[in-house]
């Protein structure tokens, strides 16, 4: 009775044995399971996705933010928003809680620490599933947060994924101002240039002033044949031949002066022309542009609703029935292990130190 | 306990143990180490030399980036390795080369294991503060704890000694071992953590090598040594278990082996 392994050991385990036993309140586990998905049906091309692939990532599911999830789960911020829903200090201090398992300090640091050694956050990265579960003194209390835990992580997530997809569109967005301004400067200056010149379509006045100067041609062709034709058989001073001659002279002239008019000196229709075609051009162009940021636009936006993050509930947390925790066998086991061991180390390094007694 | 009064109080005998650890320190220096003037010297001139030359192979052949391709990766990783290595090597000859000790009273088996082991251990240590500080004279980074560095030391150690019991021990009860211990040491160094961190392993490995005990103190150095510059994975209540457990079979080994040998 009076061997120290009683007073080492024995005595040491029993009072573990009786806190557990008589002592301890029971603890309610809740139990849930989420993966954190990404819309993607295809594999991505992406380097993480390479990378977590090769790490054994699982097919969908993303490591990268269900990794993300279980830091904040496990952070500061998770349990001063869940403080904030849920009151998390009255529910660790319940009055049914012991003195010993219950949460001693209210402070924000501590209880960071308490609620730490409450939820457990476990990461799987060969299934992609995120493990959370949570210990309380009630079962119902459990299940509250867990509960709020995933909706938070949810809106973490959420936010995440909106994030992401803001900043993809952004971009896209930008191109597709960028070029409506483009198209609306191009068409504006079109306007501007027919208000001016009073001329719609000056390709078309060109054509037209190129059909009137053939036209006058062909006239006059007619009439030098016509000449020709006359003199054969007409004498030099017949008057309808002088008419012939003053019809050719008149088409000659009325032909320079046509050309003149088109084609020499300021406001011209050759310059006219020359800037009309600039400004169709550039309105050809920023039509092209607003189509092509149009579609990409379209094509980010797709993409971008493609790599949605979401929140999946595998396992949703459940009520528990029977206490799993406080663990008492294992623990009072461990105890009388260890200070067994420890005893008999003691013992050995005590015994050897005897022997050095003279 | 009807003898206790009888006894000499425990403090004395404490007291006594540690003048023969002392002593026998002493003796164990100038076995080893002869009496010429720089003879000690020796002592150190050994990890340091192998420490600094395995470094220099690993740095130039291998170049890498980060904190791998960093020379002190390597030297002060070896000088923690080396130190299990001195110890756990050299426990199979332990017994042998002091039974004439043991015709003292007050010199005992444990005795003669803590003072071999005390001597490798402040070698390294010393030659680690020695790396620690040349490094940071050619420019390189203070350790970002030295005291995890110091207690990684400590442990290994710890950890040493226990198998050293466990194996000195052994030796006297069964020879031929000493015969494995050698390549057994030898092959255990790339599963010591010393060639790797455990983040940088892939997840199966990493799952395999979380039960080396040495990985958890490698780790635990490399987190004084480099701080927040990798994610350490350690758990030295592991570490703990398993010095615990060799050094309760180690001590328990030398008493049985203790009276063989007073037979003999």
């Amino acid at each position: 009775m009076a061997h120290p392994f009683t007073w080492w050991v024995l005595l040491p385990t029993a009072i573990v044995a009786a806190y557990f036993y008589l002592v301890a309140a029971p603890q309610y586990v809740s139990e849930t399971r989420i993966v954190v998905r990404s819309r993607a049906e295809a594999p991505t091309v992406s380097l993480s996705g390479a990378i977590s692939s090769a790490m054994g990532g699982g097919g969908g599911a993303s490591s990268v933010e269900s990794n993300s999830v279980r830091e904040f789960l496990l952070s500061h911020d998770a349990v001063m928003r869940a403080q904030d829903r849920l009151d998390l200090v009255s529910i660790w201090q319940r009055e049914e809680a012991d003195f010993w398992a219950r949460l001693a300090h209210s402070d924000p640091e501590r209880l960071t620490k308490f609620y730490n050694s409450m939820v457990s956050a476990v990461f799987d990265s060969s299934t992609g599933l995120l493990t959370l579960r949570v210990r309380s003194f009630r079962p119902e209390d459990s299940k509250a947060i867990a509960e709020t835990l995933l909706e938070l992580s949810e809106g973490l997530v959420n936010g995440l994924s909106e994030r992401a997809r803001e900043d993809a569109l952004r971009i896209a967005h930008a191109e597709v101002g960028i070029a409506e301004r483009r198209v609306l400067a191009a068409r504006e200056a079109l306007t501007g240039f027919r208000e001016r010149e009073q001329d719609l379509d000056s390709a078309g006045t060109a054509a037209a002033a190129a059909q009137t100067i053939a036209a006058l041609e062909a006239t006059l062709t007619g009439a030098r044949a016509e000449l020709r034709e006359r003199m054969a058989f007409m004498r030099a001073d017949n008057p309808a031949l002088l008419a012939t001659h003053n019809r050719i002279e008149a088409l000659e002239r009325q032909i320079m002066a046509e050309r003149t008019r088109r084609t020499q000196g300021n406001g011209t229709l050759a310059q006219q022309l020359a800037s009309y075609e600039r400004l169709v051009l550039e309105r050809e162009f920023a039509d092209r542009q607003l189509a092509s940021a149009t579609a990409s636009l379209e094509t980010a936006r797709m993409d971008a609703q493609r790599q949605q993050l979401y929140v999946a509930r595998v396992v949703a947390p459940n009520l528990a029935v029977y206490p799993l925790y406080p663990r008492k066998l294992i623990s009072v086991g461990s105890v009388f292990l260890g200070l067994s061991v420890a005893f008999g180390i003691g013992w050995l390094l005590v015994a050897s130190m005897r022997d050095h007694a003279a | 306990m009807s003898e206790a009064a009888s006894r000499p109080p425990l403090i004395d005998c404490a007291r006594a143990q540690l003048r023969v650890i002392g002593a026998l320190v002493i003796r164990e220096m100038h076995s080893r180490f002869g009496r010429r003037r720089f003879g000690y010297l020796a002592l150190f001139a050994e990890p340091l030399l192998l420490a600094g030359t395995i470094a220099l192979i690993h740095q130039t052949r291998s170049g890498g980036e980060g904190i791998r391709g960093n020379f002190e990766f390597f030297a002060i990783g070896y000088l923690l390795f080396f130190n299990f290595r001195g110890i756990v090597t050299r426990s199979s000859g332990t017994i042998p080369s002091s039974l004439q000790l043991l015709y003292h009273r007050q010199v005992t088996l444990p005795d003669v294991f803590y003072a071999r082991h005390l001597i490798e251990s402040v070698a390294c240590t010393g030659v680690m503060a020695i790396f620690v500080f040349a490094a940071i004279a050619f420019g390189g980074d203070a350790p970002d704890s030295p005291m995890k560095m110091l207690a990684a030391m400590g442990l290994m150690f710890l950890l040493a000694q226990g198998f050293a019991l466990m194996i000195g021990a052994a030796t006297s009860e069964w020879h031929g071992i000493e015969r494995g211990i050698h390549v057994l040491t030898y092959l255990s160094m790339p599963f010591s953590g010393l060639f790797f961190m455990v983040d940088w392993l892939p997840t199966w490995m990493q799952e395999i090598v979380i039960w080396v005990p040495m990985v958890h103190i490698f780790e635990l150095l490399r987190d004084g040594q480099f701080g927040d510059r990798f994610r350490p994975v350690y758990d030295l209540s592991y570490v703990a278990a398993w010095i615990l457990a060799t050094h309760l079979i180690g001590l328990a080994g030398l008493r049985v082996a203790r009276r063989r040998i007073g037979l003999e």
